[in-house]
Order: structure tokens, then sequence, then C-alpha cells
């Protein structure tokens, strides 16, 4: 029976005949619901009618529309009113039988665990990685409360996002995202602001991305140097001893000065220092490296489908999971060193209120982000009813990861030998690359997801919202030069949050988050 | 009226976003472009950045009925826009006009606005062709809750009666996702033609003469269905839309071809059907339930009828009695 049913279910047919190269199609299955086949009995002559004559005819209007778009145009895609519901829905073999498609749609819904999964995995990003600095900005009893109030705010704000739409009487929002929320209570100017926003957000973490792969690329190249020229950094580190190595990039007792370790070498002769020098010219971390990752990167752009790196954004997940084995590796190790000082500042240790704590709810704003495209992941969930205890779990999932990981990298931080104010904006620096577990996999991976996702956004998405946005489709027909000319206009533009490709792929709507949605 | 006078065109109108541009795909077979979707809406005419409004009208070259030409101009929800359009671009836009379609979106919360722009344009249309017909659509109804879509629409159609005094307009309510809008341009396109009561009468008599089940007569550009007949009642209301669908998707593979349509036969063992060229407006599809009849003999029947049809269709010829001839 399987068998005789699969080719009527014209998902297949009509997915390769419409798609016309954007890959990205595959998650859309609303604008191929053939919700009707029409029942054609080749074996006896039976002249009753199986279906409404406006079921028929509705199938006969959704094919031909289907033919007048692009196929990931939804334009002419029927909406949901307009589709019989799922109780009145059969299908049909040409052997004259029928059966009714029970339990859930096509676009399947997911169990609560699901969703909260994907809302945790999105949320994750490289702001993990700044916790214990921003947790050492505000003081440790001031950070631990600013980090419970500002998930507990941020929870809120995403609450109200989340409900919004429903708010909105007499109108029919069930695919509006949030620009499209703020455009019907501020006009057009409240769209382009929530646009705008978002975007901050998105450029803001396209440069965080951009620097950790900066860094990345400039560890490589520094690590390749060192072993081809038997240069040992690890003598110059200042840094704990022993088996658990942890540097500290300042030297003495000034916190403000920048780290140019780089500079002092042991090298195998004289004559290697000069090279050493001049290597350091060509290959430095703040100067030069990012703009090599500029000729790396630009290839990138000309892949327009956006599956392909997509597949990569597991890694993700699989780095934080290694990050949170590693954190816990490394407290188990070093121990704890706290010492509560609660407004004096001391040598080795922070006081407990600093005055630094904007840093810390600066920080916390992008890591608890969520808010351009909650409303998407949350409507595949199974039961909508559970979507404020689902969102309320996930981010007091999110606030205890983040929590943990601040909380034990601060405390096991070796105050006595080192100085607490020697904890990074990314604390792997703190980790010397030679030791183990080795901490650079652990951004290698993360790199690479970072590429995946910054490929993603930037290319197929990003360029596109802000071109047709800011560009008024004036643009239009030039795609690829209208991308070329958005990513080379903005300056280090690089990564994009985890949250517009990871939405992608947990929810069937393909454009959620950084359109601005339809009018 | 000579036939080389201007082209006059069928103006369709309406506020920005009330669905002209998919109102149009879908009638007249038309891909749309993906940079006309929603993302820049407006995207027609709305780089209102400097002093020049400079306005992109969507001409589709459609020849529709002949001699006419679409127009689909977005009456822009900026007021700027609406004062330079309305004294510089005027008469420009309204003259020669023989048909006018204002749509009007149904959830539309600018309920006076609307009506004031539809007002703006039904002065113009009386200074520069007061002799077109009026025609306005309420549409996206299926947005409405059925139990109230009578209601409302009653409502609206008293509210632009009212306004279109002295003119008279003829109101429908429309939504792509129903029969309304076929029958909505089915029945405007029935009022363009011209000798449409005449045709019908026609074609009575040619479907009885060639035995044939039913006759359909399609508008050339929409394949709508302008007039048909039947010998017997039919079981499906809704075949006209479906084969009007069904035969502009093979015009629009057709044309990735580059190739245009001309005719089909389809035929089994319980009929036959020809869809064939008819006149320069329109195109004809007889079903014969005999299966004896050869095709040809169809097919000669048609090209016969062919040359009266149209002699019928030809606005200032001399009114033939064609009732004597075929009888």
């Amino acid at each position: 029976m399987e068998e005789d049913c699969k080719p009527l279910l014209g998902e297949v047919r009509t997915g390769e005949s419409y798609s016309h190269g954007g890959s990205t199609d595959s998650l859309d299955y609303k604008g191929k619901r053939p919700f009707y086949v029409e029942p054609r009995n080749i074996v006896e002559d039976v002249s009753q009618e199986r279906v409404s004559a406006e079921a028929a005819v509705l199938n006969s209007r959704v094919h031909y529309y289907s033919k007048l778009t692009g196929s990931s145009d939804r334009l002419l895609s029927p909406p949901d009113h307009v589709i019989p519901r799922q109780e009145e829905i059969y299908i049909y073999s040409p052997l004259g039988t029928a059966f009714k498609v029970t339990g859930s749609d096509h676009s399947s819904k997911n169990p609560s665990i699901v969703t909260i999964f994907a809302i945790w995995n999105t949320m994750m990003g490289t702001s993990i990685l700044s916790i214990p600095w921003g947790i050492k900005q505000a003081g440790f009893t001031l950070g631990v409360l600013i980090l419970i109030f500002m998930g507990l705010l941020m929870l809120y704000c995403c609450y109200r996002v989340l409900k919004s739409p429903k708010a909105i009487p007499y109108i029919d929002t069930s695919d509006w995202e949030f620009p499209d929320v703020c455009k019907y209570y501020f006009g057009k100017f409240g769209q382009w602001s929530s646009l705008v926003f978002s975007l901050v957000s998105l450029i803001g973490a396209m440069v965080v991305y951009w620097v950790l792969m900066s860094n990345f690329l400039y560890n490589t190249g520094r690590f390749i140097y060192n072993y081809a020229h038997n240069i040992n950094v690890s003598d110059t580190e200042f840094g704990t001893n022993g088996s658990e190595k942890v540097i500290c990039e300042y030297r003495g007792t000034d916190p403000a000065h920048n780290d140019s370790l780089g500079s002092l070498y042991l090298g195998d002769s004289g004559n290697s220092t000069s090279d050493v020098a001049l290597f350091d010219v060509w290959w430095n971390k703040t100067n030069t490296v990012p703009f090599y990752l500029i000729i790396l990167l630009l290839p990138l752009l000309n892949f327009r489908s956006a599956s392909f790196f997509a597949r990569f954004t597991f890694l993700g997940t699989v780095s934080v999971v290694y990050l949170i084995i590693l954190v816990t590796y490394k407290a188990a190790r070093l121990g704890f060193h706290l010492e509560f000082h609660w407004l004096d500042s001391t040598l080795f240790y922070v006081p407990e209120f600093r005055v630094f704590f904007p840093q810390l709810t600066g920080v916390l704003t992008l890591a608890f982000f969520i808010h351009n495209c909650i409303i998407t992941l949350m409507k595949n969930n199974r039961n909508q009813e559970n979507n404020v205890r689902d969102l309320s779990v996930a981010y007091l999932l999110v606030g205890l990861t983040y929590l943990y990981v601040g909380v034990l990298i601060f405390a096991a931080f070796p105050a006595p030998p080192l100085y607490k104010d020697c904890i990074e904006a990314n604390f792997l620096d703190n980790f010397s690359s030679s030791d183990w577990p080795p901490s650079s996999s652990t951004a290698a991976v993360g790199e690479v997801e970072c590429l995946a996702q910054w490929h993603v956004i930037v290319v197929v998405k990003g360029s596109e919202s802000v071109t047709h946005s800011l560009f008024l489709s004036d643009f239009q027909g030039t795609s690829e030069t209208s991308h070329f000319m958005v990513v080379n206009g903005l300056d280090r533009i690089a990564c994009i949050s985890p949250r517009s490709s990871e939405c992608r792929e947990s929810c069937t709507d393909k454009t959620p988050c950084l359109l601005p949605g339809r009018e | 009226m000579s036939s080389t006078a201007m082209k006059k065109k069928v103006l369709l109108m309406g506020k920005s976003g009330s669905g002209k541009t998919s109102m149009r795909s879908i009638i007249f077979a038309n891909y749309i472009a993906r940079d006309t979707r929603r993302l820049g809406a407006t995207s027609k005419c709305v780089c209102v950045k400097g002093v020049t409004i400079s306005f992109d009208v969507e001409h589709s070259h459609v020849r529709f009925l002949g001699n006419l030409v679409l127009n689909l101009w977005d009456c822009g929800g900026q007021d700027t826009f609406m004062e330079n359009y309305f004294t510089s671009q005027r008469d420009n836009i309204f003259r020669n006009v023989e048909v006018l379609i204002y749509v009007f979106d149904v959830e539309s919360r600018e309920l006076e606005k609307d009506m004031h722009y539809y007002q703006s344009c039904l002065e113009a249309i009386l200074q520069n062709s007061p002799d077109a017909k009026v025609f306005c659509l309420v549409h996206k109804m299926d947005l409405v809750q059925e139990d109230q879509r009578d209601l409302i629409f009653k409502e609206r159609e008293e509210d632009l009666r009212r306004l279109s005094r002295p003119l008279a307009c003829t109101c429908f309510r429309t939504s792509i996702w129903d029969e309304t809008l076929y029958k909505a341009w089915s029945s405007i396109v029935y009022q363009l033609i011209p000798n449409v009561q005449q045709l019908e009468t026609n074609l009575r008599n040619f479907a009885q003469i060639i035995e044939a089940d039913e006759v359909l007569l399609f508008e050339r550009a929409t394949f709508l269905v302008i007039s048909h007949y039947q010998c017997k009642e039919q079981r499906d209301a809704h075949r006209f839309e479906k084969i009007s669908n069904i035969i502009k998707q093979f015009k629009l593979s057709c044309s990735k071809l580059a190739a245009s349509f001309q005719s089909m036969e389809v035929r089994n063992s319980n009929f036959a059907a020809f869809i064939d060229v008819f006149t320069s407006n329109t195109y004809v599809m007889v079903i014969m339930s005999d299966p004896s009849i050869p095709s040809a003999a169809t097919l000669i029947n048609i090209r016969n009828a062919r040359k009266h049809f149209e002699k019928l269709e030809r606005v200032d010829g001399p009114k033939h009695s064609l009732h004597m001839r075929m009888r």
C-alpha cells in the first residue's frame, strides 16, 4: 500500500520540477503542499465523487499558481485557512482505496524537548567564552547576580515578543515575524528599527567571529612558523608552572598592557631574531591577519547555496559540549582559588562589586539574544500551550550553562601566581596552546562552525536582506554584485550569530529571521 | 471609430499591496519576477528620495480583447506621491481609458484614504475618458470570516456605488483562493466584448449544428470563458476555471520553449475535445461525446464557423444577419 501511495504524493515530483537551484527549498514544506490528489480510478468506471468540488478546484488553482512564481517564493502559496483541515485529507491510490492521514501533518511538529534543545543550541554562541571575563569585570558576586537578573529580564522580553503576534486582532498573523508586528504598531519606522536592531546584533556577532577567526589564523600561522624554526615559546609566556599551564598575557602588574609577547623570543641564533621581527611585522594579530582572512573567505561568497555549510552547524553543539567538559577538567585540576574582598581591590583578586559591571550586561544581552527568531522556532512546537514553559526551561538551561562555565573558570583561575585580572575576554586564550587537553582544538572546531555560519548568513541571507532593505531593490537582478558590494563595504565583517542558521534548520520557514517580513 | 485609433487602456489600479500584481499574474498567466515581491512592495514606484517622483509603471504589453493594453498603477500610500501623481501625470494616465478596474483590499485599515484615492481616480476619469466602464473589486475576501463576507461586501458595495455617482460602477468581491476572482474577471470581460449577445446566440446555433455536447468561447489572452453552450447538465460547476488553469499552465510551458499555443485535440473512447483559435479575440473549445464523428469533420466545421464569427466581432463592420446564413 505504501508503495502504491508514494508516487501520488506530489511533493517529490513537484519539488524536482520547481527547484531552481535554491537548495534551501528542501525545508520549505509549505510551498509544496499538495493537500489533495485527484482520484482517478483507473480500474473501475465509477463516477461517484470522492472529493468535494471545492477541493478539486482549489487543487487546480494551487497547481497553477505554483507555476507562476519561483520555487522559493511564497507569494502565491496557499495560506492555512484556505487548505482543508487535516481531518478532511485523504490519500488515494489509483486502485481505489484510500486512507486518512493521521497524526501531525508533514511539516512535522516537534516535541517540547526538541524545541528546548533547538533554543538552547541557537542561543549558545561564542558569548560563552566571554562570561568568565564578564564576571571578572563585574566582580564575582555582582556578576552572578547580574547574570541571573539579565537572564530573567531577557526571558521576559522574549516572552513578550512571543506573545505579540497573538495580541493583534482581526488579522491572520500566523506567518508573521517580529518585524511585522513592529510594522503593525509603529508603521514603517517600527519595521525599519526592528530590522536595524537585528542587524546591529548580527553585525556585532559578525565582528566577534571575524576576530576569532583571525585569531585562529594568527595562531595557526604562528604555530607553523615556530615549528619550522624550532622556537620554543613556553618560557616566554608569563604563566603558572606545572602541568596545568595557565598563562597571563599581561606582563608585570600593568593590566592595560597589550599583548606583544611575540616580540620576545628565544631563537636559535642571532640572525633569526631579525627574521622573527620581520615575521611579526607581516603576521600581526591585529594589523595584518584580519585582512588576509578576507582573501581566504572571498571565494566562499560564490557559494549561493546555504545548505552545504548549514550542515556544519552541528559542530557548534559539539564544541559547546567539549568546552563544558574541558572547563570541568581544568577546574578539577586547578582547584578553587576564591577570596571574597567586597569592595577593595587587592593585587591578585578583584572586588566583589565593581563599577565595570555594564560590560557584563553588554555581553549577556548578546548571550541571551534569540528574539529575532523565537516566534519561528516556537511555531513548530507540538503543544503550543507549552510555549512559555518551554521557553523558560530553555532560558534556565542556557543560564545554568553560562553560570557553570563562568563561575568555574573564574573560581579555578590560579590567583596567587597570576592575577584574576588576567582572565581574557576569550578565556581560551589563557590556556597555553601546548597543553593537553587541547583547548585549541575547541577553537578549531568552533572556527569551522563559525565559517559555516558566516557564509550562510552573510552571503545568502544577510546580504539579501541588507541589499533589499537598504537599497530598495534597485539592485534587482544583480544579486551577485550586490552581495559582493555589501560584503566589501562593511569593514571587517565576519560571522554571524548561530541563531539564524540554526532556526532555519529547525524550522520550516526559510526566511524568518533577517528579512523584514511581508507587508 | 476606426480600428487604427490609439490603443485603449485597461487600468488596473489600487493601493500598493492590494493584490494587483498577483491578480494580473494569475489572470494573464505571467510569471511573477522575484523582485516585485512584497519585500520591496512598491518597488514599482517607491523611490521617493529626491525631487522627481519617477514612477515605474507596469506596462504589461498584453493585448487584451484585440486592441486593449493593460496598465497597472499603484495608488501609493505616500501623500506627496499622490499629489504629484494627480497633477502632472494625470492626463497621461487617464486618457483613452476603456476600463478602470480598481482593487480594494478588504482588510485595509485606512478606509477613508482608500475612498479618497478612488474618488480622485474617478474625477480624473470623468474628465479624460467619461465613457470608461468602472469596476471595483473588493479583494482578499478569504481573510474575512465566511459568515461575515456577504455583510461586509454589501456595505462596501453601497459605499462605492454612492461615491461613484454619476458614473456607474460594478462591484465584485474576489479572492485568489476562490472561484470569485475568475467569475469577476469573466463578467468584466463579458461586458467588454462587442456584440456579445449575438455571439452567444450564434454559438448556440453552431453547437447544435455540429452536434456538440458543449462549446466554450475563451478570451484569447486570459482564457476566461466568455460564453458557453451546453446541451445537458454538467456535473462540475468549476470546470471552466479548471480548464483555464490547465491551458494557462500549458501556455506557460510553451512560452519557455518560445513556442505559442495554437490548438489541441484530446480524445478517448468517451469523448473528443478540440481547442482551437477562433477569432482574433477568442479561442473555442468543442466537446463531442459521440466518438464516431471523425476529428476532421469537426475541425472543418470549426474552420467554417470561424469566418462567420470574425465578421460578428468587427465593431465597425456592417451587421450581418447571421441567423439566416447559419440556418
